[in-house]
């Protein structure tokens, strides 16, 4: 299937912002964090609107918008009532934020910002699930972009808690960090071996000819699309892209910055944080664009 | 409500493209875009055959919205465009439809296009137009093989009607365009077990295909 940019940055942008505010909610709840709040506030809120926007060039008639409410259990629907009630989150944590005594929110703005972040993933995650597209069809899914968030979100908080030179969270946020890489491993092999198991949802025409299309070659599902992930075509983006660079770079680099954390050299925490955060986010859209190289319809003919 | 829906006997089907092109034409379908697809299955060798020539079986597949049960095109609708009208067809609001595509995605079959002009997700819509007046899509009107029938679902597939010659040559327009056959009393005989659906992931298609003993239906 051809790759759809805006909804492969939505999907990423939106896992970035849930792991942000779900990381910072995590904190308040633990009582850190308390100096980088506004700045997680902000970061979250800004990769919602950049993955806002780049949603709205997948629309052919985003005038139409607001006909997005017609159809209240639509997948899309609820992707949409997700950011508006995500933003009200961001909006009540920052006021409950300010009007405490201590600066610091409450910790049930913490508990708030967790369900928030990982309810967003999931709601996102579900919309994409279609009997139509078998490699998509799974919980997997979902549960991939709820740990993505994560892994995104403990990666950002560290550089965020850094930067703001908030002391508490990074060895706390390296060691879930590395704890979501790890699963996001696990994740992703077994996605990729369920994918690769997908060949017997698909239609077997064996031989057939499109007319319409004379110089095209018959499609194999196989060869085409769910095969090329561990081994075929694929396979570099797969195992350098996804694997490698996307998840075992980052989660390793998380722990050695929480290493460099409980050792006191804070001074490597932004350089092995930053670099573990921008593979991460590199993995991530190296993943989400084989989602759509290895989709293929039921009855992929054509 | 009724249930409408249309049966193609595979066996008369000549692969002419007539109802590709017919469609395209009273439909107005942009270039690129195909409201039917007429697909050409095998040739495969037959079973205990020499796996050459001629022991090889094929046959044409008008490929069209099959205008499901459970529809995933409509549940996937964030603004309620494609939906199930009354007559039990599947179709798209132009108006309401805000391009997302996910109806096309739903779609087991990649029979939903978006019209690059109009910017909406377009497909098969029964002919709504001349269905609601007692016609017959036109796909089954210029069937040339006369291997396309409509019909309602309710009142049985033996049912489903096609245009037929009327009994006196010479007659008038509304006689020659109002004068219909049964599947029944026209095809070959068949069994339930010949008729056919497309792969069914769950959404239940309502479209038929009619394929006899002899050749190998694929899904």
């Amino acid at each position: 299937m051809e790759l759809e940019w805006p909804l492969i940055l939505f999907t990423f942008f939106v896992c970035l912002a849930s792991g942000i505010l779900l990381g910072q909610g995590l904190m308040t709840v633990l009582g850190k964090g308390k100096k980088m709040q506004l700045a997680s506030l902000v970061s979250s809120l800004v990769a919602l609107a950049i993955g806002g926007i780049a949603v709205f060039f997948h629309l052919q008639h985003w005038e139409r918008i607001f006909n997005g409410f017609g159809h209240i259990t639509s997948g899309i629907t609820l992707e949409f009532i997700g950011c508006v009630v995500f933003f009200v989150v961001l909006v009540v944590y920052f006021l409950m934020m300010r009007r405490a005594e201590d600066g610091m929110a409450p910790k049930w703005c913490g508990v708030l910002a967790i369900i928030m972040g990982i309810a967003m993933p999931a709601v996102t995650g579900d919309s994409y699930l279609m009997q139509s597209l078998p490699t998509w069809n799974t919980f997997l899914l979902p549960l991939y972009y709820v740990v993505n968030a994560v892994f995104f979100g403990m990666l950002a908080i560290m550089v965020i808690a850094v930067v703001t030179k908030t002391d508490d969270v990074v060895e706390r946020a390296g060691l879930i960090g590395a704890i979501a890489g790890v699963a996001s491993l696990v994740l992703v092999l077994a996605y990729a071996l369920y994918i690769g198991a997908q060949g017997a949802q698909y239609s077997d025409i064996t031989y057939y000819f499109d007319p319409t299309l004379p110089d095209s070659h018959m499609i194999d599902v196989q060869g085409d699309a769910i095969g090329t992930l561990l081994a075929g075509a694929n396979a570099p983006l797969f195992w350098i892209g996804a694997v490698i660079v996307g998840i075992i770079v980052p989660a390793a680099l998380a722990y050695l910055a929480k290493q460099a954390a409980a050792k006191g050299t804070n001074q490597q925490v932004l350089p092995l944080a930053g670099a573990g955060l921008v593979c991460a986010l590199v993995g991530g859209i190296c993943w989400r664009m084989l989602l759509y190289m290895a989709a293929m319809h039921v009855f992929a003919l054509y | 409500m009724p249930r409408y829906a249309i049966i193609t006997d595979l066996n008369r089907c000549t692969g002419c493209l007539a109802c590709t092109v017919a469609c395209k034409a009273i439909n107005g379908v942009p270039v690129g875009n195909f409201w039917i697809k007429t697909l050409r299955v095998g040739p495969h060798p037959i079973e205990g055959g020499s796996g050459t020539y001629p022991d090889v079986e094929m046959y044409f597949l008008p490929v069209q919205c099959q205008h499901c049960e459970n529809p995933e095109c409509v549940k996937v609708c964030p603004t309620e465009a494609s939906h199930v009208a009354e007559d039990g067809t599947v179709q798209v609001d132009r108006a309401k439809c805000i391009g997302c595509r996910f109806c096309a995605l739903a779609c087991p079959y990649g029979v939903r296009y978006l019209n690059e002009e109009s910017r909406v997700v377009e497909k098969c819509t029964l002919c709504e137009q001349r269905i609601q007046q007692g016609e017959l899509p036109q796909c089954v009107s210029q069937c040339g093989a006369r291997a396309r029938f409509f019909g309602d679902l309710d009142e049985g597939v033996d049912n489903f009607v096609a245009p037929a010659h009327p009994d006196s040559p010479g007659c008038q327009y509304d006689e020659m365009t109002k004068t219909r056959v049964k599947l029944k009393d026209y095809v070959e005989p068949y069994t339930e077990a010949d008729i056919h659906h497309l792969t069914n992931p769950g959404n239940d298609p309502k479209l038929m295909y009619l394929l006899r003993e002899g050749r190998k239906w694929r899904e």
